[in-house]
Formats: structure tokens, sequence, C-alpha cells
């Protein structure tokens, strides 16, 4: 696959505003979560479609790890998905007032109501820079507390390629460690070129 | 006399969003760095008035920048720039020496604003 | 949702499309107060629009989890996104009887629920709107998916048990008619050689007597040789002598018909133990103290024992058992036999344990030792015909056999447990009446 779907200009813009939109996120989910998040460097790149699970692997690096996947819809189309390496249910309960009984299903429901938040903020963020109107499908739970290569099933995999990009959060107080990864696929790229050429032209 | 301006920020996209939104009548020398280490070089060479700072940075990021100039005894204005807009982040900037902290994306008229209230500009 | 207000006509679609909607569709202000509420919710939850509207949710609704909610709500007005419940993880949101009071269903109304903000035309969030959909018939035919999985698995597991089961039973059958048709063949080979065997054995000792008295007759002539005055003679006499190797043949003669003999008492013995394999001789059933049995048994072959084992004697109160007792008695002798075989004189004295029990309509004799134990193979094998880890010339390989087919007449069974290097356990369990067992 060309590793240069998108030009270095667009290139550096969709890195610019991925790194706002997800401060913006980061801020805005700090005030519904009530504590400070810690966002690292979003990361682009591209990878062929049987990349992709392992990919995911090396972000979920060892021991057991579970995922969220959401859709995004629109003008930018495409799939983002939460890897959850490290986190602690009661934590994560008290941020969402899940009250004291997490059993089975409510730490699920925990899971994607995260993802939930954080792929709405940071999704929804980059889209209104861009001018973009997206909506987004129900979350849903990809895997659960599964060892890291099997987070995704290559044969699945409906694109050929993607453009891949991926943010690290973390709660400074808090046990949770996250990794959030956007996809879009090959043919969902020539509409974020037009709408990254024409946040360039608005510059 | 020309206001010398350092802006700093590893994207040159940003880098060149904040340019433009700097008041076009401002008489300024604008050199630029990409990380901090290349900030505090330009720094030492003398003549920096204002910086514009990023936070995000690989290998040396915005609030060590920061550290940094306060230790060797600072003497430019800092205006932060960021898109890490939490308010502790902002808090936190503050506290290290800047003067001001502009949220990303840069809109001319909160630049203008800032330059004014800190007398940067007549 | 950025949609301007509708004007006239079309806002009255709308609001009719709205409250006549198959979904459940409500709307609260950040405070949580009620501004909307349509037919499917009134319908459902009992309280129509002029009871619900300009108040509080959570007042009108007490049972919903309150800060929860509270808090998901506060999302979307913070964050501007939708937000979600959905059935599996969360049955329902507000507890509605589910629409099937005759034909019946679940306890109440499954639902997925969808928050969406509704910003005015300044942007900002003002109201959340949820809609509620009825997911009853999903989860109940999931539902029973599930079940007829869970059935499918528990069939599944119990004929892979039955599986297992059947492959044990066949093997069994294998084995019995393996060991009956070697039996038969063991009964016709025992009577074609005990002929044979017979006259040869009486040719023998008419042999061997007339080998007697032809060395007599030579020792008789062996004085008379110093009064032979024919040279020519004595020299044939000598030379014969010599050639023949008088000296060495009157030692060897009586050495080789011994020999003989008791080659023949072998094959003797071998015929024996085969007829016996294959039951020439019935006797009379009767009941008898295994016990009993077991001690004049350990009697008989305690010369064997003394000096390789000490026996630890664990009797059980056994009931009279309908048995074959001297059949019996010629397992045990074989077991007990074998154990003192299987220990390892060279570390010293062996343990060999003797114990009784009764359990139900059984009874089960045990003879455990602490000899070298046998390997997978040899347990797997150790029934079979003419099967022996002795070496040869010691033993004929039967005596196993022969057990388990008394055993097998008995109806009972032979329990084997082996471990190199530990040791070895046979219980044989025999039902205390055979008109009571299985046939």
């Amino acid at each position: 696959m060309n590793v240069e779907i998108i030009s270095d200009d667009q290139r550096d813009a969709l890195q610019e505003i991925v790194n706002i939109g997800m401060g913006q996120a980061g801020a805005s989910i700090a005030r519904v979560l009530g504590e400070f998040v810690e966002l690292s460097v979003p990361q682009i790149s591209a990878v062929d479609a049987d990349a992709i699970p392992v990919t995911l692997a090396t972000l979920a690096g060892s021991g057991v790890a579970s995922a969220v996947r959401q859709a995004f819809l629109g003008e930018l189309r495409g799939e983002a998905i939460v890897i959850f390496t490290e986190h602690s249910a009661s934590d994560l309960a008290e941020l969402l007032s899940y009250g004291n009984e997490v059993d089975g299903p409510a730490s699920r429901e925990l899971l994607l109501d995260i993802s939930n938040v954080l792929v709405g903020a940071c999704l929804g963020g980059i889209a209104e820079l861009l001018h973009a109107e997206i909506g987004f499908s129900a979350p849903s739970l990809l895997a659960d507390q599964v060892a890291p290569g099997e987070l995704v099933q290559a044969e699945t995999i409906a694109a050929r390629c993607a453009l891949l990009v991926e943010v690290r959060f973390g709660l400074e107080k808090r046990v949770f460690r996250s990794h959030l990864v956007m996809l879009m696929p090959e043919d969902a790229v020539a509409a974020l070129q037009r709408a990254l050429d024409r946040f360039i032209e608005e510059i | 006399m020309s206001v010398s301006v350092l802006v700093v920020d590893d994207s040159s996209m940003a880098r060149k969003m904040l340019i433009r939104a700097l008041p076009p009548d401002w008489d300024i020398t604008v050199r630029q760095a990409a990380n901090g280490i290349e900030a505090l070089t330009a720094y030492r060479q003398g003549g920096v008035d204002v910086i514009f700072l990023d936070l995000n940075m690989p290998d040396m990021d915005g609030y060590q920048v920061l550290e940094t100039l306060r230790r060797e005894d600072l003497n430019c204005l800092v205006i932060v720039v960021s898109a890490d807009i939490q308010e502790a982040a902002q808090t936190r900037v503050r506290a290290m020496g800047a003067i001001a902290f502009i949220k990303k994306p840069v809109d001319a008229a909160r630049v203008k604003a800032v330059l004014m209230e800190y007398g940067l500009l007549l | 949702m950025h949609a301007p207000a509708p004007v006239g006509e079309s806002a009255a679609l709308l609001e009719s499309l709205v409250e006549r909607i198959d979904v459940g569709v409500f709307a609260v202000d950040r405070a949580g107060t009620l501004v909307l509420w349509n037919r499917f919710m009134a319908v459902h939850s009992g309280k129509s629009r002029a009871d619900t509207l300009g108040k509080n949710l959570f007042a009108l609704f007490p049972e919903l989890p309150r800060r929860w909610l509270e808090k998901k709500l506060e999302s979307v007005f913070v964050l501007g996104n939708n937000a979600f419940t959905l059935w599996e993880l969360r049955p329902y949101l507000f507890r509605f009887p589910h629409h099937r009071p005759i034909t019946g269903g679940l306890d109440a109304m499954r639902q997925n629920v969808t928050f969406l903000p509704l910003r005015t035309s300044g942007g900002e969030v003002t109201l959340v709107c949820g809609t509620v959909f009825d997911y009853t018939d999903t989860a109940m035919a999931q539902d029973r998916l599930h079940d007829a999985i869970a059935a499918l698995s528990r069939e599944k597991e119990a004929q892979g048990q039955l599986i297992v089961k059947l492959e044990a039973a066949q093997n069994q059958l294998l084995q019995s008619e393996k060991m009956a048709s070697i039996g038969q063949l063991a009964a016709g080979i025992a009577h074609e050689i005990n002929n044979p065997v017979g006259f040869v054995n009486s040719n023998l000792q008419t042999l061997k007597k007339y080998c007697q008295q032809m060395l007599g007759l030579i020792a008789a002539y062996q004085p008379a040789e110093a009064r032979i005055d024919n040279p020519a003679m004595l020299a044939e006499i000598s030379r014969i002598k010599q050639a023949l190797d008088i000296e060495f043949l009157q030692e060897d003669l009586p050495a080789l018909i011994k020999e003989s003999e008791d080659g023949l008492f072998r094959i003797k013995k071998i015929v024996e133990d085969l007829k016996d394999f294959s039951h020439v001789n019935e006797s009379d059933w009767q009941y008898a103290d295994l016990n009993a049995g077991l001690d004049s048994t350990l009697n008989v072959v305690w010369n064997e024992v003394k000096y390789k084992a000490t026996v630890d004697k664990n009797y059980g109160q056994l009931p009279a058992v309908e048995c074959l007792a001297a059949q019996l008695n010629q397992v045990f002798m074989n077991l007990i036999i074998n154990a003192v075989q299987a220990i390892d004189e060279s570390r010293g004295m062996g343990t060999i344990a003797l114990s009784t029990g009764h359990q139900d309509a059984w009874v089960w004799v045990e003879v455990k030792d602490s000899g070298q134990g046998m390997s997978e193979e040899v347990q797997k094998r150790i029934f079979e015909p003419f099967f022996t880890t002795k070496p040869v010339g010691k033993g004929t390989g039967l005596g196993m056999s022969v057990s388990y087919n008394i055993v097998q007449k008995h109806h009972g069974r032979i329990d084997l447990d082996s471990l190199p290097g530990a040791g070895t356990r046979f219980r044989i369990w025999l039902p205390v009446s055979q008109r009571a067992a299985a046939p």
C-alpha cells in the first residue's frame, strides 16, 4: 500500500488538527470526569489491513486487555477503537457515579460509557475544526479481557488499508491507561483530504 | 524598534497558523523553533522579547522550557499557546512564569487582546 | 441537532410524528424538568403528558438510578455528544410492563435508550432528548437461542460421556471375546498334546529302566574284561570304549533322562494350566469365607513369601460369598506369588498388604505390593494369555489370564493400579450372590 496516502501538507494539517482536537477533548473530558486528563502526542500513520491486529496488540502491550469499538459516520467515516490495558473498575465507577455494585454487566457498561465520552469528545473536536458533520453509532464491546493478539480478528477486517491516529489517555490520580485508535478505511480518506484542503485554504 | 518574536511549536502548520494570527501592523521580526532545545538555543543567542510557546513537543516540552527559562532568570515574555486547555494546565504554566495562555485554534482577536493587555501593542 | 424551528403545517406534521412514533421520546432540561413526553411514554408509564410536563423526571420516577443518570445526562450537556444504554448490559431504564398479558414474556420491557443533545440557535445544549426503543422481542429471541445452545451443549457433553462409556464397554467385550476364543483354542491344544505327552512319558520311563539295566550289564561285564585272552577282542573293546567315552556316557545318560523327565513335567504342567484356563473342570458353587481362603492360600505359599516381604493384613467383615472357592484360591495364590516376585530383593524386605472389604452387594479383596510396579504397556497386556515379564523357563504366563477368567466367571472384575518404581495394587470385586449379579 502507498504509505503516502495523504500529502505532507495535509499530514501537517491533520497532525495539528488532531492535536487541537484532542486537547479540547481532554478539557471536556476533564470537566465531565472532574479530574486532570493526561494526553500523549497523537501519532498518525498508515497501516495495511493485515497489520491492524498486530498494531493494536503492540499498543495493548502484555497482559489482558479489553476493547470497545464505535463507528463515526458522515463526512468523516471510520471506526474508533478504545483499548483498555489497565483500569480499576471501582475507580471508573466512581467517576461515572455507578455506585458500589459493579458486577459483570456494569463493568462492561462502564467501558462503553467511558469510550463513548472519549470518542465523542476527540472525534467531535476534530470534526468541528474541519467543519465536517459527523454522527456516531452506539459503542459495542469488541473484546473482553483477552490476550492482546485477540483484540480484533484479521479475517473480519473489511478495509484493505487504513489511516490510523493513536493517542494515549490516562488519568493522573487513577489507575487508568487506555489507547484511542481512530481508523479510516482507504475509501474514506478522499473525503478527509478534501476537508483538510479546505482547512489549509482557510488559514 | 522591531520586537523580536520567537514562535516555538513542533508543527509547522501550527507555527503558520499562529504567525497569521498576529496583528498585521505589529512591527516584529519572527524566528521559529521546532522544539524546546532549538528554542533555548535561540533564546540564549539573545535578543528575544516575546516567546509564543507550545506545550506538547517531543524531546523537550513547553513545561521544561519554562522551567529552564525561570532558572536562567527569564527576561522575556512567554505566552503559552496550546491545545491542552484543561484548567490545571493553564494554572500550572502561569505559576511557572507564563504571562498568558492562548487556546488553540488561535483566534487573532484574542492574540491582540493579550498583547494589548501587556503593553506590547501600542 | 441543528434543525431550524419548524413553522405552521410542517410543524404540526413533525409534532404529530414525534407524538405517534412507536419509540419513546422525552426531553429534559438541565434541571431535570420534563419538557417533552410522547404517547409511547404515556401509554407505557401510565402517566400522561399532563401528569409529567413541567415536573422533575426523578420525582416522577423514583426508581430511576438517579446519580448515574444525572451523570450521563450531564455528559451529554457538556460534551454535546450522544450517549447510549444497551439492553444486554442494562435491561431497562424505565420499568415498563411488557406488552404480553396473555402470551407472556419477560418481567419487564427491554430497552435501548439513546440520549441526544438538542441545541438552540446559539449552539448551547439546552435540552437532552431520550429515545426509548422496545427490544423485548429481540431479548426473548436471544434468550431462546441461549437456552437452545445451552441444551445442545449439555447434550453434547452427555453424549461425549456416553461415548467414553461405550468405548470402555467395547474394549471389555473385545477382551472377553479374545479370552473366550483363546480359551477354546487352549482346550483343543491341551487335548491334542495330552496323548503324545502321555505315551512319550511312559516310553521315557521304560527307556530309563532299560538304560539302567544296560548300564548294569556293562558294569557286570567290567570285571570280566580282565579275563579276556584274545588280544584282538581286547583291542576292539578298548577302541569302542574310547570312541564311546564310556565314563562320560555312564554319567550323561541318567542326566539326559532326568532332563527329559523334567521337560515332560513342564509340558504336563502347561497342559494342566491350559485346561484350567479353559475350565474343563467345573465344580459346584458354595458359600465361602474369603478371609479364610486368603489365609489358607497365604499359608501354602508362606515359604516363598517369608524371606522377601512382610505381610500386613487388614480384613473387613465379609459375608459368605457364593463362589468356586478352589478357583478363587488359585487367583489369590497367583496374585500373592506375583507380588512376591515383583519385590526387588536388593532393596531389602518389601511389603505386601492384604485387605478385604464389603460394599453394598459386593465384596473386594486387595493385594498390594511395594515392588517394582508395571509400566503402562505392561498393564495393558497383563491379562493376555502367555504374556509374561518373567525370564524364560520361569512361569508359563498363564496365571493372570486364568485369574481374569475365573473372576469373570464369578461376574466380578479386577482393578489394577500400578506405578513403576512404587508398587502395584490389584483389587478383585466379587458379587456376594450370583443370582443378583448381571449376566
